[in-house]
């Protein structure tokens, strides 16, 4: 025979749903600790990169940017990993929008005040506040809208096994999911931006894949055994029988993300790292909720709503 | 279905490979100098401006525009259209959105300019443009001309550069010829006729800047102005272009712009291709350890995955208009390989399961395909709505999806957050290339398989030793 685990997932959901809470505080915690950055496109602002060579004065070039511009910004200094050139970054302090002629005045003024460093502009992003924070709602409403599309969809695919708290426990499961996303870019210190809103879209549609699948057994599963078998065990042999599948995946999919994370970190293509390394936590809490959240949680509703029509 | 032939494998797998090495490289020939692309390649995949550089600017009026109608916006949308050409960029997209009265320009970098400056191009393209001839060269407090209004900008018939020699030092100069409308010529002939007889002034502006004033001697009537001053031929020719392109109803101010040095993003580039052949490799190597001839199968699957995606990008198919890739949109590809491997294990491991129940071999199969599928399917559809919010929300404002989703948008305006739509295309294409692939092709292959003798031992679809 096919050696088939049996582990217990839904009387282990104490365990599980400790692990939610106490990873929960973790990202609350560290959204206090080390604060929630918004990217200018959600924001508002403008950072300029130029590229240059030798030595520069950054207090030299700060003063410079705000004679020319007449507003304060801070000055920082990178070095591109893969180029090892110099670049400078320039952000206004406060979140504001700087019309072209501004900008061509900020970017003359640097080339004449420092002729012998080849003061280039790489590249600049200035998005008004007003048009960043409707790009912010009009994620958030894309993502509201993608959950009542997902709760419907499967609560008319999987009616045989109650669709509704189905799709409604596999969104709890999928808002854990966006949560750890969420604390690994505020861990990392990196800014909530829009490969933000990639990476939990992905997820998204990643996560509920492995639910649907579980749910897909459990419907098949219903159907053979539903009348011998409580929903706990129903739900346990799912799981238990989708198992090996929902590892191969995972490992095939993080082993790609990984392998982009990886050649990312050697190119130092920075805009790919912020995506693929919050991609690989999003992955694997996939497979954590999807496993040990959702199903659990889907007996725990049934249960309460078969108790109560016995009480009633 | 039922019956699948000994061949089939081997017309399916040549049928993908062939497929795919096509949409990587295309088909062209080379004569000389000129190069006929017949089916193009992942080489002609327009890369978006996160990766090769370029512009992306959102316009809206200026505050001091008021009333402005969905007229006056599409007029402003053709004469940025028309500015774009005559700056030399072909490769532009122009999206209006009128309900928020925003224009939304993406263009790459030029790639035949170093010294390209976009800041420049983008406050050219917002400019009025207003050409006028004025009576007098009077000015207000700051320096607004006050002079009335001779002849504006839709006078003018076209604008031409010529030479022609300066009347002092007999050298010869460029200088903008104009050729009036019959409406223009009337005007023209009637105001020099008056400003003759006083030797009065008429002065030429560009919005607010004067470009010269010249005495008037004698009347005009044949209807054609030159406009000379200091110009060189480059300068001449701008000026050209611009009363060419005519004047926008009302000034342009920028609400957002990105531009970005194609120095930084095709390392990007690189390092994603780099990654997806790695990441390919070891799936593949992961797929046939634990899954064996259904793994080698899934290898070939996922690679004509790949490549339809990749046709349907480059612009392989007629029906699919080439599209502009981004690097989430590279993320979307990787996402439905991601989904067709997961479509791979699924029937993959269903088939070993039912191997250990005691099928047979060919029951086996067509049970793990058969039970496989609803899991695949409900999977894959899900993916597909995500995607087409994705697409509503973030796409041009006149698709047909973001008119579906209008009525719960309409309160954003366009954003065209072309790197996210750019994800969701991606994810769609290779989710229907996976109904292709990873579920019909990948089942005709191991069926036909299945019929050779010498692939007919269980353990090679993870069964039992023995049979």
């Amino acid at each position: 025979m096919l050696k088939i685990p049996k582990i217990k997932f839904v009387e282990n959901k104490k365990i599980y749903f400790s692990i939610v809470i106490v990873l929960l505080a973790i990202t609350l915690i560290s959204c206090f600790v080390f604060g929630v950055n918004l990217d200018i496109k959600f924001k508002g602002g403008t950072i300029v990169t130029y590229s240059y060579t030798g030595d520069i004065d950054t207090n030299a070039v700060k003063s410079t940017v705000e004679d020319a511009i007449g507003f304060s910004v801070s000055v920082q200094q990178s070095e591109d990993f893969a180029t090892k050139n110099q670049n400078l970054v320039i952000s206004l302090t406060d979140s504001q929008h700087l019309q072209m002629d501004v900008q061509q005045d900020m970017t003359a003024s640097l080339v004449a005040a420092f002729p012998d460093n080849a003061i280039e502009k790489l590249s600049d992003t200035s998005v008004d506040p007003s048009m960043g924070s409707k790009f912010f709602a009009k994620s958030m409403v894309a993502l509201v809208f993608s959950f009542i599309v997902l709760v419907v969809y499967i609560g008319f695919r999987f009616k045989r096994i109650q669709g509704w708290t189905a799709g409604i426990s596999a969104i709890c499961a999928l808002l854990f999911d966006i949560c750890m996303v969420f604390a690994s870019f505020v861990i990392c210190r990196m800014p909530l931006d829009d490969n933000f809103v990639a990476v939990v879209l992905t997820i998204l549609g990643y996560s509920i894949n492995n639910t649907i699948v579980i749910y897909d057994r459990l419907r098949e599963n219903q159907r053979l055994h539903g009348k011998n078998m409580t929903y706990a065990e129903l739900m346990n042999l799912s799981i238990n029988q989708t198992l090996s599948r929902c590892i191969h995946t995972s490992v095939t999919t993080v082993t790609a993300m990984v392998t982009v994370c990886v050649v990312a970190i050697i190119f130092g293509v920075t805009s790919i790292i912020s995506f693929a390394f919050p991609m690989i936590i999003g992955m694997i809490s996939g497979v954590f909720t999807s496993t040990c959240i959702a199903g659990p949680l889907w007996v725990t509703w049934q249960e309460h709503r078969s108790n109560k029509k016995a009480n009633a | 279905m039922k019956r699948v032939g000994k061949p089939v494998f081997f017309i399916v797998a040549i049928f993908i490979i062939v497929f795919t090495a096509v949409a990587f490289f295309g088909i062209s020939t080379q004569f000389g100098d000129v190069e006929t692309v017949y089916i193009k390649g992942a080489g002609d995949i327009r890369w978006g401006i996160d990766i090769r550089g370029g512009v992306d600017v959102t316009f809206k009026p200026a505050d001091d525009a008021v009333d402005v109608t969905d007229a006056q916006m599409s007029a402003a949308e053709a004469i940025i259209k028309t500015r774009l050409v005559s700056q030399n960029i072909n490769d532009y997209e122009v999206y209006t959105d009128y309900s928020g009265q925003r224009i939304i320009v993406r263009f790459p970098w030029k790639s035949d300019e170093t010294n390209f400056d976009p800041a420049a191009a983008v406050e050219e393209l917002g400019e009025t443009a207003s050409l006028t001839f004025r009576d007098g060269q009077g000015v207000d407090d700051e320096g607004m001309p006050t002079g009335e209004v001779i002849l504006n900008g839709s006078d003018v018939l076209t604008a031409s550069v010529v030479f022609i020699p300066n009347e002092l030092t007999q050298i010869t100069e460029p200088a903008v010829s104009l050729e009036l409308t019959d409406s223009g010529i009337e005007k023209f002939a009637e105001a020099t006729g008056r400003l003759a007889e006083s030797n009065g002034v008429i002065s030429i502006w560009m919005d607010d800047t004067m470009i010269s004033a010249p005495q008037v001697n004698e009347q005009i009537s044949d209807g054609m102005a030159i406009i000379s001053g200091n110009f060189t031929t480059e300068s001449a020719t701008e000026l050209a272009d611009k009363i060419n392109a005519g004047a926008l109803p009302f000034e342009l101010v920028t609400d957002t712009f990105r531009t970005i040095s194609p120095k930084l993003g095709m390392g990007a580039r690189d390092a994603m291709f780099l990654s997806c052949v790695i990441a390919y490799i070891l799936i593949v190597i992961f797929m046939i350890i634990f899954y064996r001839l259904p793994g080698v199968v899934a290898g070939i699957a996922l690679l004509g995955q790949i490549g339809g995606t990749i046709a349907a990008i480059s612009g392989f198919f007629p029906f699919f208009s080439s599209f502009t890739l981004t690097v989430p949109g590279i993320a979307g590809i990787i996402l439905a390989v991601g989904v067709g491997v997961d479509a791979n294990i699924i029937t993959a491991s269903r088939i070993r399961e039912e191997l250990y129940n005691g099928k047979s071999l060919d029951g086996a199969i067509d049970a793990g395909f058969k039970r496989g599928f609803t899991a695949v399917f409900d999977g894959n559809i899900t993916m597909v709505l995500i995607a087409l919010i994705l697409m509503g929300a973030f796409g041009t404002p006149d698709s047909f999806l973001a008119v579906l989703l209008k009525p719960l948008f309409f309160a954003f305006g366009a954003t065209t957050e072309g790197t996210i739509y750019s994800f969701g295309y991606t994810l769609v294409v290779g989710v229907i290339f996976n109904f292709l692939m990873g579920i019909t092709a990948s089942r005709l292959m191991l069926k036909s398989l299945s019929k050779f003798k010498c692939f007919r031992n269980p353990a090679l679809y993870g069964g039992a030793k023995s049979c």
